[in-house]
């Protein structure tokens, strides 16, 4: 009879595309053997149940120390699409957990993953950005994607991709660029992501803005950003409707303007009444990088004389609840009141 | 048995039998036996015995097999057994359905929604951390942008103070430069003050400024005269030796004449007259006035020398 009590057995699983997983120790050992096998139905369905095995970190870590990686990286270029989509998935849950992020990088994963990067299935290349953005994360991570030289072929998909790969590629190319930008900059970053500042998507300009502030963070990043005359679209986003976008694009200003030039090119776009309507919103998220924008604009003579009207804005933003807007309105008002 | 096992045996047996003599001679074995009965020995055995220390020992080994996989369990379909018996059921007879379904639709919501909770739940977690790592993130950037414009600002003082710097030395170089050039001008000046004089002097001392006349006079003209004065003397001296000559000669003559007979005086002094008359004449020849005192003096003697 049945009963309301919830049962601690998941049900019955009799999946018929899915192999039969060996008891215990001997489950991952077996599926390694089917996954070499040369027939296809069986490498399919111990994809399959390797899926859903994956989920379990320890049931990864057995994987890595089995040398798994090796089988899925000769089926990573096989010609069967199924095949190819389910490594990627797999790959792609692997490396969701520490342990497989570390075994994915120390394996070299990530280079032949980068032949993946033109498939023709859709899937297939989603799940690859999937993996290459979650390596990303780490710092050495994020040195293996340099290393393996990924960011020019990745700006280069960047201009051509579907919307979903391209957040994903952006959100790569900005954990990889807080590394080293000199490749991004070689590959022309900085034309494909002002265009991408103009797109129709509201997650994809806001990237495109952070991945701007991850490459402005660098001296040279500062340089091309300047000449790129970049900064002005960055101060028009500065209105849009978007709280992200505007977050984003107060912070890649923020860097940006370090440099004399860059401070010059955002007095010439006006950039100071957006930023004080920012500064002046009491929720704003980017309020921060807005003040803190506007301290760098304060150190010019001119900005000065326009900021010293609107210092009573300041005022009140040190009232925020956060201290570290708190701490920056305080260094505003030094910079505005300093006398040279 | 091996053949070790039969000499071990032979051994103990003899050991055994010295061992009861031993023991029967030391002290006395088992009582003698009562009247009428005998002691025997028996086997109660089927076999011989060996008594000994050591237990015999033999190695077994057992182990599994390796692990075969076990094939996939075949969908198991028992055998039709019994007879065929149908039944019908009417309905309302057995259950009623809307009171037996609710712990099955319990159990099947309650299922779903847990997990729908759990998935719910999962990602909210991960929203939070995503948010948690962008306010990291931001403040990270914030601090960031802080530390970059106080770099910016220390450079650009840096630069300024390293410019004026700069100027600065520039000046003290060139306001060195003038000092020294001033000091040196003002020197030169009074060095070279006293140069021209000096410089005149010398070259007046060495003769250099002279009136061309006084030198013409000097370099032509006196020595011209001092040669013609000596000329003139050297003309008087010879022509005193002349004389001189003359005279002796006049006077050993008139002495020889005097001496001797005097025949031809008077042919001898026109031939001495026309001689002298030649040697006043030469001798007067020099421009000098102190010439021709002396040839008049000459002319003067000829005609004291004549008388």
């Amino acid at each position: 009879m049945a009963q309301p009590r919830i049962s601690a057995y998941l049900p019955p699983d009799i999946d018929p595309t899915k192999a039969a997983l060996a008891f215990g120790r001997r489950a991952l050992p077996k599926l390694n053997e089917e996954l070499q096998s040369p027939e296809l139905l069986t490498q399919q369905r111990a994809l399959m149940a390797l899926c859903d095995l994956v989920h379990d970190p320890e049931k990864v870590y057995q994987a890595i120390a089995l040398g798994f990686l090796d089988s899925l990286k000769t089926l990573l270029v096989h010609q069967d699409q199924t095949i190819r989509q389910k490594t990627t998935e797999v790959l792609s849950i692997m490396a969701l957990h520490s342990t497989g992020r570390d075994g994915l990088i120390r394996s070299g994963v990530v280079s032949a993953l980068t032949g993946l990067l033109d498939d023709p299935v859709d899937i297939c290349r989603k799940n690859t950005h999937r993996i290459f953005d979650v390596v990303a994360k780490l710092p050495q991570g994020a040195g293996g994607v340099l290393q393996a030289g990924l960011i020019p072929p990745l700006v280069l998909k960047l201009k051509m991709e579907l919307d979903e790969i391209q957040e994903l590629i952006l959100d790569t190319l900005s954990n990889c660029l807080r590394v080293e930008v000199s490749e991004a900059l070689a590959a022309g970053a900085v034309t494909v992501l002002k265009e991408k500042l103009s797109h129709p998507s509201a997650a994809i300009r806001s990237k495109a803005a952070w991945v701007l502030l991850e490459i402005s963070s660098h001296a040279e990043g500062k340089i091309a950003v300047c000449e790129e005359e970049v900064i002005p679209v960055l101060v028009g986003l500065l209105e849009d409707t978007q709280p992200e976008v505007q977050v984003n694009s107060a912070g890649a200003l923020m860097f940006a303007i370090v440099t004399p030039q860059g401070r010059s090119s955002a007095m010439g776009a006006e950039a100071i009444p957006p930023l004080l309507t920012l500064v002046a919103e009491e929720t704003s998220k980017a309020r921060l990088n807005a003040i803190k924008t506007l301290t760098l604009l304060a150190e010019l003579p001119e900005g000065r004389k326009r900021l010293l009207d609107h210092r009573d804005t300041f005022q009140r933003c040190l009232d925020d609840p956060s201290e570290a807007v708190q701490r920056a309105a305080e260094i505003a008002i030094t910079v505005i009141d300093w006398k040279p | 048995p091996s053949t070790l096992q039969v000499k071990r045996q032979r051994r103990a047996q003899k050991q055994v039998q010295a061992r009861k003599l031993t023991q029967e001679q030391i002290r006395s074995g088992t009582p003698e036996p009562v009247e009428g009965r005998q002691h025997v020995y028996v086997q109660t055995e089927l076999y011989l015995e060996e008594i000994s220390d050591r237990v015999i020992e033999v190695d077994g080994e057992c182990q599994t097999d390796e692990f075969l996989d076990r094939p996939p369990t075949p969908l198991f379909i028992p055998a039709k057994t019994g007879k065929d018996m149908a039944t019908q059921i009417e309905e309302g007879e057995l259950f009623d359905f809307d009171i037996e379904v609710k712990p099955i639709l319990e159990v099947l919501v309650g299922k779903t929604v847990e997990q729908a909770l759990l998935e719910v739940m999962e990602e909210e977690e991960l929203a939070q951390l995503w948010s948690h790592q962008r306010a990291f993130a931001e403040l990270r950037n914030a601090e960031f942008a802080e530390l970059q414009r106080l770099e910016e600002q220390d450079r650009r003082i840096r630069e300024e103070k390293e410019r004026r710097r700069l100027e600065h030395l520039e000046k003290l170089r060139k306001q060195k430069e003038t000092a020294e050039k001033i000091a040196a001008r003002a020197f030169a000046q009074r060095y070279l003050a006293d140069l021209i004089p000096s410089v005149f002097n010398n070259l007046h001392d060495s003769g250099f400024f002279y009136d061309p006349v006084e030198r013409d006079i000097e370099t032509e003209f006196l020595p011209w005269l001092m040669s013609e004065v000596e000329e003139t003397l050297q003309k008087n001296v010879l022509g005193r030796m002349m004389l001189d000559s003359l005279i002796r000669m006049v006077v050993e003559k008139r002495l020889d004449e005097f001496s001797h007979p005097p025949p031809s005086d008077q042919t001898e002094t026109p031939a001495e007259e026309p001689r002298a008359a030649d040697a006043a004449p030469q001798v007067s020849d020099g421009a000098d006035a102190a010439d021709q005192a002396v040839a008049e003096e000459e002319e003067t003697d000829q005609p004291v020398a004549e008388e």
